[in-house]
């Protein structure tokens, strides 16, 4: 394989990690805006609303690659119940955590194209997960063993 | 025996095909990686150091502060981990770049600062994201950019509405 196809093959595969993660987050938060209510359940809607969104884009970018897009499964197993409006909201910010995890893979690939697109694209599933968990991270995306002191 | 004569010592480097020792020259350049990052450090440092002052001139912010200056202090010691400390250039300890070269005023009222700030952070957010910066990094240090670039837009997200729960008196 040269490097410009492994290149590509590594974009793709990224771009493919971080639809998979928008499609659990759409099913996700499925779940999450039955168990609220009032504010906050139109807020899990605007953010479904994102993710499907956010989901279009990348479908679009792999399409224009030459490949198909990861489909959707149609369930998800959830990590932990969701019985009410703590949980429900502890899965939101599983969800958008997953997503920021997503893109920061997409930054790691050779093409800086891509990259700039994963940077940016971090940006509103992070503050998601702000609003979710009421208090900012200082690494999103990244796991805890590399910024631990 | 040879006795070590200096002709004794050019006889053998001339049969071994020795030049003789190399004449040392100065430092390597520091590598446009290296200078991108010493960059990031440098506002890092020029962000706590007004996180600090704001908290100074206003205790009232301090408890909305305080955990974005932790953040941005976890955010140095990551990005200063990463200098590989080039000879002859010591990684910056104190404030010492800010744009036009002078250190800002801190703005007159507590919700200026909060403008300010939130000034600040865009500024750093569009700093890191810069393609130049990203796109000259190796993987692990471009996601430590792009994780940097998004915990700052979230702070940009908690001041603008700390900015506007001032405004409203809420």
């Amino acid at each position: 394989m040269s490097a410009n196809a492994s290149a590509t093959a590594s974009g793709i595969s990224a771009l493919q990690g971080a639809l998979v993660a928008e499609h659990a987050a759409i099913y996700g938060y499925g779940v999450v805006g039955a168990m609220l209510a009032n504010g906050l359940q139109s807020q899990a809607q605007a953010y479904w609303v994102d993710h499907q969104e956010a989901r279009d884009t990348l479908e679009a970018m792999l399409v224009k690659l030459g490949v198909t897009p990861a489909a959707a499964s149609p369930a998800y197993r959830l990590p932990f119940a969701v019985t009410g409006e703590a949980s429900a909201v502890r899965l939101a910010v599983l969800l958008e955590d997953g997503v920021v995890q997503a893109y920061l893979g997409v930054v790691a690939v050779t093409d800086v194209a891509l990259r700039s697109f994963g940077a940016l694209a971090m940006q509103p599933p992070a503050n998601r997960a702000v609003v979710w968990r009421g208090s900012t991270v200082a690494f999103p995306g990244m796991p805890a063993t590399t910024t631990s002191a | 025996m040879l006795a070590a004569s200096p002709t004794t010592l050019a006889l053998f480097l001339a049969l071994s095909g020795c030049k003789g020792p190399a004449v040392l020259s100065g430092p390597p350049p520091v590598s446009s990686q290296t200078q991108m990052l010493l960059q990031a450090v440098t506002a890092e440092q020029n962000l706590i150091w007004i996180y600090t002052k704001a908290m100074a001139g206003y205790s009232a912010l301090r408890p909305t502060l305080a955990p974005l200056l932790a953040e941005h202090q976890a955010h140095l010691a990551q990005l200063t981990a990463r200098v590989v400390e080039p000879p002859g250039k010591k990684v910056p300890d104190a404030v010492t770049a800010w744009a036009g070269g002078r250190k800002p005023k801190l703005a007159a009222t507590a919700d200026g600062a909060l403008v300010q700030l939130r000034a600040t952070e865009q500024a750093a957010v569009a700093r890191l994201l810069d393609r130049s910066l990203l796109g000259g990094a190796s993987p692990s240090l471009a996601q430590l950019y792009a994780s940097v670039a998004a915990s700052e837009a979230t702070h940009v997200t908690t001041l603008t509405s700390q900015v506007e729960q001032s405004r409203t008196g809420s």
